[in-house]
């Protein structure tokens, strides 16, 4: 019995840490070359809305995936082109897009779905691996998942290895260290950066895609919630490291399941702590318990020639 | 002579065309939202017309949006005064909640209601007030001891806040109102009357509080502190550069954890204002956006208090005509946020173009 809950509590951990996760490995890449997006969260909100309407519209989950990731690139090309080329300030940018998107996603929903609330969306499929998933008790509870969520571990493993043994992991490590070096060295700032910042985009679509048509197969208004903001909490976390950052995410996923399995456990810890305890979490994180932080150097500030 | 001549010319073409720009945004953004309330069907001159009732259309509009325009104005002064300092404080929201919750609390339960001389409104008043510094001194310790970003501290203890004012309004420990029946609503009691802000009037038809005659005075008094005083200097000092500050015997700490602190203080100003004047009754959703309204005004102020104001009465009039054309005309208040959207947006790219002109 006990270790059911346990299953349980740990399988939906991961599921909650999921998007969290894609959109927070998303924003390492670009905060490494030196761009801070405040705009994941509109990001990861517009991956939702567009793969939930993509899916609704054709009946077919990955078609909704497919049109979540393209719907994404406008909003990472805005978030580019201000930071790189305009050199406008990025917090202003990001939360200007953040605001923009939740309303225009609040909007279209009304106009496409909203009467048709009722009517679930198709969702992406269900899948384990083979051997874990036959794994008695932990099995079904923790190893089946949507299958997004693999293919986002392959996602994320392919970004750790470029990001250290590569030459453009350190192009981009660079961008975000010592622009002026890379910009000597013949290289073009303003390329990696927009690269980083569509990476970044395409992750969080990825997140906000895993959030509507993965977990819940439905959309609602902001259903975000702040997530891409705990995926930029989840980078400082990490102290810019992507070890770092993935910990920090399945740490945050933890505390969002405790809201839905402690009272099964009869335990009686008021709700509104349970929800905050993930931000409470990032805030004692990012407030010295990981030590002092080293933000790579150029973060935050637009590149000029 | 001649370089006076050519400077002056210049400065004037710079501020004209900074406000050309501002309002050009204004209006494309306005464009794209009417073009976007045709696309839905609506009849335009309809949703218009529910616009403008919603913004000027009676003396109790008016007021409303006025008060919104407080709160709006109150922390993008915060802001500007923080970023004098070269921080960011993206905390205005959990300021606001913070300041919520301490006037709710003093008003109900801290025995001021039969105080004399105003301080049964004053007290809940300042109550805000040191609720939202302190909320704002905690991001300050933070990047004083551990170097933490304020962008993102400030911001987690928003979120922090706000579910904290869900506790205490779920929570009949705390403020929540006794439950009478199982359809006792999750929030307060409304405050005495006491303790409610007079308003200048004194009709409730033209619900102008003394928050207004507050804030003008705040106003001022920041843009004298930043332009003509030495705290103002230092604070400009800090944030040009910390390391030359210090040597120059400025104390890098007081001034991060006094700038931060008097921002979150006018955040909770606001926050009191908002209950204590216009809401009576403390909910969940109390700050409703208002500090990332307020922080937008702030931020497109691009360091002037004169522009905080502009923009906090667009914002102000933008939120209170789009309340009034969901009620009335069905167009979604999210248009509105649209607009705003642009707004940033635009301006914020817009700032290049007028750099590259100043240079």
């Amino acid at each position: 019995m006990r270790l059911e809950v346990l299953a349980v509590f740990l399988g939906s951990s991961v599921r909650l840490a999921t998007p969290l996760l894609l959109a927070g490995v998303g924003e390492l890449v670009s905060e490494r070359a030196g761009v801070l997006n405040m705009s994941v969260e509109g990001m990861m909100l517009t991956g939702a809305f567009a793969a939930a309407v993509g899916a609704w519209a054709t009946g077919v989950p990955l078609a909704g995936l497919a049109i979540g990731i393209l719907a994404v690139v406008p909003v990472a090309l805005v978030q580019a082109v201000l930071s790189n080329t305009l050199r406008a300030n990025q917090i202003v940018t990001g939360i200007g897009i953040n605001i923009l998107v939740l309303g225009a996603t609040t909007l279209g929903y009304r106009e496409l779905i909203g009467e048709r609330s009722r009517t679930e969306i198709p969702g992406l499929s269900l899948w384990s691996p083979p051997g874990l998933g036959q794994i008695p008790v932990f099995g079904d509870a923790v190893f089946q998942q949507v299958w997004l969520l693999y293919a986002g571990i392959v996602i994320i493993v392919l970004t750790a290895l470029v990001l250290r043994y590569t030459g453009i992991g350190i192009a981009i490590h660079a961008a975000g260290a010592e622009p002026r070096a890379v910009d000597k060295s013949g290289l073009s700032v303003a390329f990696i950066r927009y690269c980083c910042v569509l990476f970044t985009g395409f992750m969080s679509s990825l997140g906000g895609a895993f959030l509507s048509i993965g977990d819940i197969h439905t959309f609602t208004e902001g259903m975000t919630r702040g997530a891409g903001y705990l995926a930029i909490a989840s980078v400082i976390f990490g102290k810019w490291k992507i070890g770092g950052t993935i910990l920090a995410c399945l740490l945050f996923g933890a505390a969002t399941a405790l809201q839905f399995q402690l009272p099964t456990l009869g335990i009686d810890i008021p709700n509104a702590f349970l929800i905050m305890l993930p931000y409470l979490l990032a805030l004692l994180a990012v407030g010295g318990l990981t030590g002092r932080q080293t933000a790579p150097r150029a973060l935050g500030e637009p590149f000029r020639r | 002579m001649a370089t006076d001549g050519a400077t002056a010319w210049s400065f004037g073409r710079i501020v004209r065309s900074q406000l050309l720009i501002s309002v050009a945004a204004v209006l494309v953004a306005g464009l794209v939202g009417l073009g976007l309330i045709f696309s839905m069907h609506v009849s335009v001159s309809d949703a218009v017309a529910a616009f403008i009732d919603g913004t000027i259309g009676s003396p109790y509009s008016l007021a409303a949006s006025i008060n919104r325009s407080i709160a709006f104005g109150l922390v993008g002064i915060g802001f500007v005064f923080a970023n004098r300092a070269n921080l960011v404080n993206v905390g205005g929201e959990g300021q606001i909640a913070v300041g919520g919750i301490a006037a709710t609390a003093v008003a109900l339960y801290g025995g001021v209601q039969d105080l004399p001389f105003g301080l049964a409104f004053l007290l809940p008043l300042l109550a805000a007030v040191a609720a939202g510094a302190i909320w704002g001194a905690i991001a300050a310790v933070l990047k004083i001891k551990a170097g933490t970003n304020e962008v993102i501290s400030t911001l987690l203890l928003s979120f922090i806040a706000v579910w904290l004012l869900y506790w205490t309004v779920q929570s009949e420990h705390l403020l929540r109102k006794p439950m009478t029946s199982s359809a006792t609503l999750p929030e307060s009691l409304e405050i005495p009357d006491t303790t409610k802000l007079p308003l200048l009037t004194g009709d409730y038809s033209f619900p102008l509080h003394i928050g207004l005659p507050i804030t003008i005075v705040i106003a001022i008094v920041v843009g004298v502190v930043l332009a003509r005083t030495l705290f103002g200097l230092q604070l400009r000092t800090v944030g040009l550069n910390p390391v030359a500050a210090t040597r120059a015997g400025i104390s890098y700490a007081r001034t991060v954890l006094i700038s931060l602190a008097v921002a979150g203080a006018l955040g909770g100003l606001a926050g009191g204002f908002m209950l204590l004047g216009e809401q009576y009754v403390l909910k969940d959703g109390f700050s409703s956006g208002y500090g990332f309204d307020g922080l937008v005004a702030g931020l497109l102020a691009r360091g002037s208090i004169v522009g905080v104001i502009a923009a906090a009465l667009l914002f102000g009039f933008l939120r209170s005509g789009g309340i009034n054309m969901e009620m009335v005309a069905a167009v979604p208040t999210a248009l509105v946020m649209v607009i705003q959207g642009l707004i940033v947006i635009t301006l914020a790219g817009a700032a290049f173009f007028l750099e590259r002109q100043r240079a």
